[in-house]
């Protein structure tokens, strides 16, 4: 996994083989169903974001893995469109919330308001009560605000005024943010940022790709040309399916052990969670069952360590001093961890 | 305090070494004792800070109060105080046991004086040890004293020492560096930890001591391992076992040297009578005492005695006569041996040769090589015996088809010292007709006992060496059997055949009955060695009443050899024919040019140097012999990985065909990454090696089979289509280079890992001995 930092921000590109087409084992059952149903998601937003196959696909894993997701990156380079591409593509209810800074967190979660007619109070949902939430610049919320999410993205509930009300399934949030260095941001809490199962980056596209963007953006949005290729109960059969993909003890030990790598090494002051090896493997799951297997390689670990773990991690004094980036611990922690072998 | 008390181990550990000298274990006790007494006295003098110089002063003092206390108690005043009395009688048993060490040979008998000895040696070893080791803090030093105790029996047994008694010393000494490097390192001071345990009282000094430890055996493992790949010489131990030996000391029986000894017996005034003896046929023999073998240019001298148990005469019979085949008729004798009671320290038998059994009381050995019979504590002196012994009787025939002797043979008896040409030129001349090493032999006598005009004389200076030999043959011509028996050996080896000298007593006279050996009878004669029949005597000495009386010369040294067999005798006149004309002329017969260079030029293949190649070769072969040792070691792996391969091949598994397939990267030294997964693995291959497509399938193939058995769900099938290891290893190999190619097949590293790894668990396993430690449990 190759960490790029064009403007002292790292940047994380996807390694080539993550451009490998879905493929089907052709085998029947659930994982073709899943394989030509992704498919069609990811040509779809394809459609939409020029050569961004690996964040695409990522995003694909992040849902089947029943995950939320991070997108940073600076200003511009289509965080919001991927976000709303894979919204369109899918035939759910989809809300957007625009985070500012005078953002409270009832407008994400929702009222209780007076009905007169009905004399009592009626609860008013907020946009977080949709299948796939798009919270854009997410870091220009308070951090009050931002904790409103918390609770839904862990527990695909809501609590206001002592009620709690389910969400439906499928729920993702889709969250972008601009990298936290730059004017009137909010950190994401630590808290918060364990929540989503991964964070990818942009990054900017390639002249080729930049130069066909410039043509098909010069007529008309192609988002708005994008029609739903599949519904939420087809996606929810898909994350079914993703569940019965099958982990080797080996490889959970795997997990743990590249985990537990993260909170050994010296260079990282706070190393990844509990709840962070569950994103793993749930990832780990979804990777492989896109790539038409029933069962989880390590390197489907090995591709998903860096966006699913490098977000949670602060780096020790010692490595931020010497420039180091939690991206680059993470590749040089699955460079040491021996893979499992038989058992 | 760890390090005195592995001092007093790693010396009890080397002193045990000292086992095969003694008859007995009482002196192991003795020196235990000394041990302790002497690192008892210095530890606690140590102690006390003003008296600390005085350590080993205190460490004499400890052994002497020990030595009296054990010894010479009732001399001493309050048991272990030395006075002067008791000093004495100190020094009386030493000096008893400085005497049995003189007269015994290893084993010793455990007699007071030698138990004394053994104790105090030990104890002053000890002294050193701990002076070097703990006084002076050199740990290493001190294996100089622990290496001279270790060399007492090394030096003085005939055999070598057992080399468990060699790792048993060297482990008490690797006890005694790893002791001193903790205590060292524990020094430096006082780790600083958060739990205070009491292992974390001192430095943790177990990673160094583990590395110590490998260290060690590793090299007590190679001292033991390297001697046997090595092409092994000849063994010569240090010392001589005492005849003609290098001086006086030693822990070896001194006797003197018979030859030596000889003229001196010759020459007594009176002639008194050594042994008397009757035999089954009634006909006198010579008999042999000592046999010498050895001539280093100045003393003819006797290989050391190899004295083992097994050859004890009373249990089993004398070992068989070298050289004897069962086609020369033999004759069976039975000889009855009464030696006089006045005889004093005849420690050899005087026996006929070759002696078959003998019957005598005591511990009696015979030497599988030479059939001396001796003892390191019996004496003959008023022993009567019985001796079955064979006449041999080659035919002509066999006599005369002896060819050159066993290599073997040839090498031991076949020292022959720098001579002059002209004594080489004249041994050329004097068997110039003779055809065979027989002929030789006999035109040797002849020259000696006729043709060459040798005159029998005692008035001669004593002396053998290589110079006065040249003289005795060359010039003077007179001489007693001492000069006529070396130089008829010396000049036998110059043609090549294996020669010795014996020495012991003519048949001597009969007289009543019975044969009656006396001291004027004492003789010495050459015995040679024909291949096939053995050692044959020949007597040189003029007899008679101008020579050694009762000296005769053997039958078949005769002209008519003595065979029954009618086939052989028409062979014999023509034999004895055609060497007696020639038997004159021979000594001065060189007026002749033409015969002379005709002799010279055979005369030179004979002496010349291609026998002395035919010496080097072995050499170089047993040189050749070893390296091809080491390369047969060093080609093990190969065997191993080829049958790791086919085991593989014919298991047919996917992790089969996995493991090969890991194992050929190995030996090709590519590396594998730990966090390859086999699909990355294949990928990665495939991108570097430039795999065709063909090669390429067939190893995602097998890496997607291994990866299914590895990470899927159990129930998919464990086989692997059969072609495709042979094809990816066929790619794998084209795509390396020859010599990676070349090291993969004869130093394959897979199979030189698992070896590794073998030898890293055999030293865990040690490592996990020494943990197991006894400590006392803190309540």
């Amino acid at each position: 996994m190759a960490v790029g930092s064009q403007d002292g921000t790292p940047h994380l590109n996807a390694p080539a083989h993550l451009n490998a087409p879905i493929s089907a084992p052709g085998l029947g059952g659930p994982l073709d169903e899943l394989a030509d149903t992704a498919r069609r998601i990811h040509d779809a937003i394809e459609s939409v974001i020029e050569g961004k196959s690996a964040a695409v696909r990522l995003t694909l894993t992040v849902l089947l893995a029943e995950g939320h997701l991070l997108i940073e990156d600076v200003p511009g380079v289509g965080k919001t469109m991927l976000a709303k591409a894979l919204a369109r593509a899918i035939d759910c209810p989809v809300r957007r919330i625009q985070f500012t800074p005078d953002l409270l967190p009832s407008d994400i979660t929702g009222v209780s308001a007076y009905n007169q007619q009905l004399r009592e109070f009626e609860f008013k949902p907020g946009p977080v009560f949709a299948n796939i939430v798009v919270g854009d610049e997410i870091n220009r919320a308070s951090p009050k605000t931002q904790s409103a999410l918390l609770e839904c993205m862990e527990e695909h509930q809501v609590t206001v005024d002592g009620v709690t009300y389910e969400l439906e399934a499928p729920f993702m949030v889709i969250a972008t943010q601009n990298p936290i260095e730059m004017e009137g941001t909010y950190p994401l809490p630590e808290a918060q940022r364990d929540r989503f199962t991964a964070r990818i980056a942009m990054g900017y596209p390639e002249p080729a790709a930049e130069l066909e963007m410039l043509d098909v953006h010069g007529s008309s949005s192609p988002l708005d040309k994008l029609q739903p290729v599949a519904t939420s109960a087809e996606v929810y059969r898909l994350i079914e399916a993703v569940r019965g993909v099958y982990v080797a003890p080996g490889i959970r030990r795997y997990a743990i052990d590249l985990v537990t790598a993260t909170r050994q090494t010296p260079e990282l002051r706070l190393g990844a969670s509990p709840r962070a090896t569950l994103h793993l493997v749930r990832a780990a799951r979804a990777h492989a069952a896109l790539s038409g297997r029933d069962y989880v390689i390590p390197d489907d670990l090995q591709d998903l360590a860096v966006p699913v773990l490098a977000h949670r991690l602060l780096p020790s004094s010692e490595a931020q001093a010497g420039r180091r980036h939690p991206e680059q611990v993470v590749v040089d922690l699955v460079r040491r961890v021996p893979v499992p072998e038989r058992s | 305090m760890r390090l005195p008390i592995t001092a007093g181990v790693a010396t009890a550990a080397v002193a045990l070494s000292l086992y095969p000298l003694f008859d007995g274990w009482n002196w192991l006790w003795s020196a235990l004792g000394a041990i302790v007494a002497v690192i008892a006295a210095a530890t606690l003098t140590a102690r006390a800070p003003v008296a600390a110089p005085f350590a080993p002063i205190a460490g004499v003092a400890g052994l002497l109060l020990y030595l009296t206390a054990s010894f010479t108690a009732k001399h001493a005043f309050l048991v272990f105080v030395p006075t002067p009395s008791s000093l004495r009688a100190l020094a009386r048993i030493a000096a008893a046991g400085f005497q049995d060490i003189q007269r015994f040979a290893a084993p010793v008998p455990e007699k007071t004086g030698v138990v004394l000895i053994a104790a105090a040696g030990v104890g002053l070893i000890a002294l050193l040890v701990d002076m070097c080791a703990v006084r002076l803090r050199r740990a290493a030093l001190a294996g100089l004293p622990l290496l001279a105790l270790f060399t007492v029996p090394a030096a003085v047994l005939p055999d070598a020492v057992p080399w468990p008694v060699f790792v048993f010393g060297a482990a008490g000494f690797i006890a005694l560096l790893i002791a001193d490097g903790r205590e060292r390192l524990g020094q430096w001071g006082r780790p600083v930890l958060l739990h205070r345990t009491h292992r974390a009282e001192r430095a943790d000094s177990t990673p160094l001591g583990v590395a110590g430890k490998r260290i060690g055996f590793a090299a007590v493992g190679l001292s033991l391992a390297v001697p046997f790949l090595t092409p092994a010489l000849e063994p010569s131990p240090l010392f001589g076992f005492g005849v003609g030996g290098s001086g006086p000391g030693g822990n070896t029986i001194t006797i003197p040297n018979p030859i030596v000894g000889l003229r001196g017996t010759l020459t007594l005034p009176a002639s008194a009578t050594v042994l008397t003896y009757k035999s089954s046929d009634n006909k006198p023999r010579y008999l042999r005492m000592h046999s010498l073998d050895k001539f280093d240019g100045v003393n003819w001298t006797m290989t050391p005695a190899d004295g083992r148990a097994e050859h004890r005469v009373a249990d089993s019979d004398v070992p068989e006569p070298e050289g004897l085949s069962t086609q020369v008729p033999v004759t069976p004798v039975t000889t009855e041996v009464k030696v006089a009671d006045q005889v004093p320290e005849l420690r050899f038998l005087p026996l006929p040769y070759p002696p078959r059994r003998v019957r005598a009381d005591g511990d009696w050995r015979a030497d599988p090589r030479t059939l001396v019979v001796w003892s390191s504590r019996a004496e003959a002196g008023g022993m009567t015996y019985q001796v079955e012994s064979l006449d041999v009787k080659p035919t002509a025939e066999q006599l005369r088809a002896v060819g050159r002797p066993p290599r073997d043979v040839q090498r031991r008896y076949s020292f022959t010292p720098e001579v002059s040409e002209e004594f080489r030129a004249l041994t050329r001349r004097v068997v110039a007709d003779a055809e065979t090493p027989y002929e030789q032999a006999m035109a040797l006598q002849r020259f000696f006992t006729g043709s060459g005009g040798f005159t029998y004389s005692l008035q001669v200076p004593e002396g053998h060496n290589a110079s006065a030999l040249e003289e005795f043959v060359m010039r003077s011509r007179t001489g007693y059997c001492e000069q006529f028996a070396s130089a008829f050996a010396l000049m036998a080896r110059l043609l090549h055949i294996p020669s010795r000298v014996a020495v012991g007593y003519t048949g001597g006279s009969l007289a009543g009955g019975v044969f009656e050996v006396r001291t004027h009878d004492a003789h010495a004669w050459p015995e040679l060695y024909f291949d096939g029949i053995g050692w044959l005597r020949f007597e040189p000495t003029p007899s008679g009443a101008t020579g050694q009386g009762t000296a005769s010369p053997p039958d078949h040294s005769l002209p008519v050899t003595p065979t029954g067999d009618a086939t052989s005798s028409p062979t014999t006149p023509e034999d004895t024919a055609s060497a007696a004309p020639a038997t004159p002329g021979v000594p001065r017969g060189d007026n002749d040019p033409d015969a002379r260079r005709g002799r010279d030029d055979r005369g030179d293949g004979l002496l010349g140097q291609d026998a002395l190649q035919e010496e080097g070769l072995p050499v170089a072969a047993q040189v050749g012999l070893g390296l091809l040792a080491v390369l047969l070691v060093a080609a093990l792996p190969i065997p191993f990985r080829l049958a790791v391969r086919q085991r593989r091949r014919l298991a047919g598994t996917v992790h089969a065909a996995w493991d090969e397939l890991r194992d050929t990267l190995e030996d090709l030294g590519i590396a594998r990454e730990p966090n390859e997964s086999p699909r990355a693995l294949a990928r990665r291959l495939t991108e570097a090696l430039g795999l065709d497509s063909d090669a390429a399938d067939a190893l995602r193939r097998l890496a997607e089979a291994e990866e299914r058995l590895r990470y899927a769900r159990a129930g998919i099938p464990q086989r692997v289509a059969p072609g495709d290891l042979p094809l990816v290893r066929a790619a794998l190999l084209a795509a390396a280079t020859r010599w990676r190619r070349a090291r993969a097949f004869a130093a394959p590293a897979s199979t030189l890992r698992r070896l590794r790894g073998l030898g890293t668990y055999l030293l865990d396993a040690f490592d996990r001995l020494d943990n197991i430690r006894i400590r006392p449990r803190r309540t």
